[in-house]
């Protein structure tokens, strides 16, 4: 009898657990009615059931305040590349919806937010890698070992999941699985909208505070290329938020985020707010002196991004490396140092400058040395034809894209390990190999086996 | 009285009387532009050339075009032509109908890819348009949070977004669809 109650009391436990598991939200029996349509109404009605994750996102984000419910950013028009009526509720009515949601949607509310982003570097991140024969090479041809079923598999796990794809429709107008879902900021949708606002702001929530925090760019600027959070956890400002950054205040209006919000600025803070008399901008770009992800870094000289105005005119491009401030370079570190000079004094912010920027010119003269010896190796045909096999390439390679830009980003933005142990202590060792394979190269005259 | 007055009173009543033959016939000119103006500013006119049918028939089927509750309709040049100043609209009026006229009848018609044209409607669809029949669109909006925000940018004069980069199929009810035919 005894054992008997006590399987029964545990099959309501066990019952009693499993439906709670799968309740994500308080949503389920929503009923709303503060100013929606008929047909705006019943999406959330009925998706707090079918999706009750979206439904808890939109209910607690500034969208639901304002009544911008789930039909006006994911109704299309019939005519619209993306138009579908896969949903149940509204088949064959004259409403069409779409999973995807462009950017073109967002700027009709926030159209400076989407003008500012597109001119800078983030626009540019699926178009570039299009344009390159090299990167789809390497993701399909190499990783991907050409394989008929399995070469996409590299990008749609790994490059585009920060950088963006351009977005396929199957038959059904649902987006193919090669080429969606990701996160890609640069994302480029059936309607030719180029960019993702929820890269920063994810889904559905569209938070301004999460979007401060470091966090939103971390899952994109870390590993061995570009260790930017890595970096920040480095430097003094990352200390600082670490120790106390949960509790300062994220959700001041745009333009009046100041220093007494935060005592230490996180990724968003220098790159993007108003502070003092600069003004809040969504181009990530637009207060960098230098490029520093490039083999040789110049400074940014080239205004604005072209990247989305070239895809406007049908063509797909790299888009412009050295887009930045539109004034130039030194206007973009006049406009950086305003936000530092908020919490810091002019000598210190000036010194600091000056040393990072001697940092980054040693640098080039490494990559100026590295790259006249693989050029030479070249023109002589001392190169292998698989690049991804040559020994001299690969160094090459690594003393750029990975060494050279730890020791690049970390001296501009304090992070003394990384600027020195990941950075030029790397490329030093990295230039002394090369030049052996480049001395015996050129004596022996051949490739070493 | 002399030769030299009966002249002077001739000569007088001759210019008098060139004013206003001038300004009969001005009249009579203007009024027939102002009639030809009218007369080629509407759907009937403009669908004179077939090329232009997909265009009407989604027309129709829009809330300018007549299908709404009081069936007000805004004519093709309410919208296709800009409305800031009179010699503005009339030199577009004239640039566009040679432009039309001359494709219509020296021009590849097959060729014209009507849905890339699309991405461009702003150059060809004008705000001072819109404006002058919404002119009250600023005040109207401003108590209701939705369309306030929507609108604040561009009333504000902070985005150079035209009116139809936002609204995309307005005047011209899946107007896709329609070109596809």
């Amino acid at each position: 009898m005894l054992k008997r109650m006590l399987f029964i009391f545990l099959s309501f436990g066990v019952i009693a657990f499993a439906a709670n598991v799968g309740d994500l939200t308080n949503v389920k029996t929503l009923k709303v009615d503060r100013g929606l349509t008929e047909a705006g109404k019943s999406c959330v009605e009925c998706h707090a059931k079918l999706t009750p994750g979206h439904v808890n996102d939109w209910k607690e984000s500034r969208h639901g305040h304002v009544g911008v419910s789930c039909i006006d950013c994911h109704s299309v028009k019939k005519d619209s590349p993306m138009a579908a009526q896969n949903c149940e509720g509204i088949k064959g009515t004259e409403i069409f919806v779409s999973s995807l949601v462009s950017p073109k949607t967002c700027e009709r509310c926030h159209p400076n937010e989407v003008k500012e982003f597109q001119q800078s570097g983030h626009a540019r991140a699926a178009l570039q890698i299009q344009a390159k024969e090299g990167m789809i090479s390497l993701m399909e041809y190499f990783e991907g070992r050409n394989h008929p079923d399995l070469k996409h598999s590299p990008e749609a796990t790994g490059c585009m999941q920060c950088h963006g794809s351009i977005i396929k429709l199957g038959k059904d107008k649902r987006p193919t699985a090669e080429t969606w879902p990701n996160y890609g900021i640069g994302n480029v949708y059936p309607d030719g909208g180029v960019g993702n606002c929820k890269s920063c702001h994810s889904g559905h929530k569209f938070s301004i505070e999460e979007a401060r925090k470091p966090a939103a760019c971390a899952s994109c600027h870390l590993g061995p290329d570009h260790p930017d959070i890595e970096i920040y956890n480095n430097s003094m400002h990352g200390h600082i938020f670490n120790s106390e950054g949960s509790t300062w205040k994220y959700d001041s209006a745009p333009d009046a985020w100041e220093p007494g919000d935060y005592r230490a600025p996180t990724c968003a803070t220098c790159h993007m707010s108003g502070i003092g008399n600069l003004k809040t901008t969504h181009n990530v770009s637009k207060r960098l002196k230098w490029n520093v992800w490039m083999p040789i870094s110049k400074t940014r000289e080239g205004g604005y991004e072209t990247a989305v105005k070239d895809f406007e005119n049908g063509k797909i491009t790299k888009g412009n490396a050295l887009a930045g401030n539109p004034d130039g370079s030194a206007v973009a570190r006049t406009e950086m140092e305003q936000v530092c000079v908020s919490c810091h004094t002019t000598t210190h912010t000036k010194n600091f400058f000056n040393m990072a920027d001697k940092h980054v010119e040693l640098y080039n003269t490494y990559a100026t040395d590295a790259k006249k010896m693989i050029d030479e190796l070249t023109k002589k045909g001392l190169m292998h034809k698989d690049k991804w096999s040559d020994k001299a390439f690969k160094i090459w390679y690594h003393l750029w894209h990975h060494e050279g830009r730890r020791m690049r980003q970390g001296a501009l933005m304090g992070a003394p390990d990384y600027a020195h142990w990941h950075g030029v202590f790397e490329v030093q060792q990295d230039i002394r190999e090369l030049k052996i394979i480049y001395e015996k190269r050129i004596k022996s005259g051949k490739i070493e086996e | 009285m002399s030769c030299n007055t009966e002249k002077k009173i001739k000569s007088l009543w001759f210019i008098i009387g060139i004013f206003v033959l001038g300004g009969i016939i001005g009249l009579l000119f203007s009024f027939g532009v102002a009639v030809g103006v009218e007369k080629t500013s509407g759907d009937k006119f403009c669908t004179m050339c077939h090329t232009m049918q997909p265009m009407a028939n989604s027309y129709y089927r829009d809330a300018h075009g007549g299908n709404n509750i009081n069936g007000v309709r805004a004519k093709c040049v309410d919208c296709h032509l800009p409305h800031d100043s009179l010699a503005n609209y009339l030199f577009e009026k004239a640039k566009t109908g040679l432009h039309d006229v001359r494709v219509q009848n020296f021009g590849d018609l097959e060729s014209i890819d009507w849905e890339d044209k699309r991405k461009h409607a702003k150059r060809f669809v004008f705000d001072s348009g819109c404006m002058n029949c919404h002119a009250n669109l600023q005040n109207a909006t401003s108590s209701n949070t939705k369309a306030f925000i929507a609108h604040k940018e561009y009333f504000e004069k902070r985005t150079d977004k035209k009116c139809v980069e936002c609204h995309k199929n307005v005047g011209h009810h899946i107007l896709g669809d329609y070109i596809k035919k």
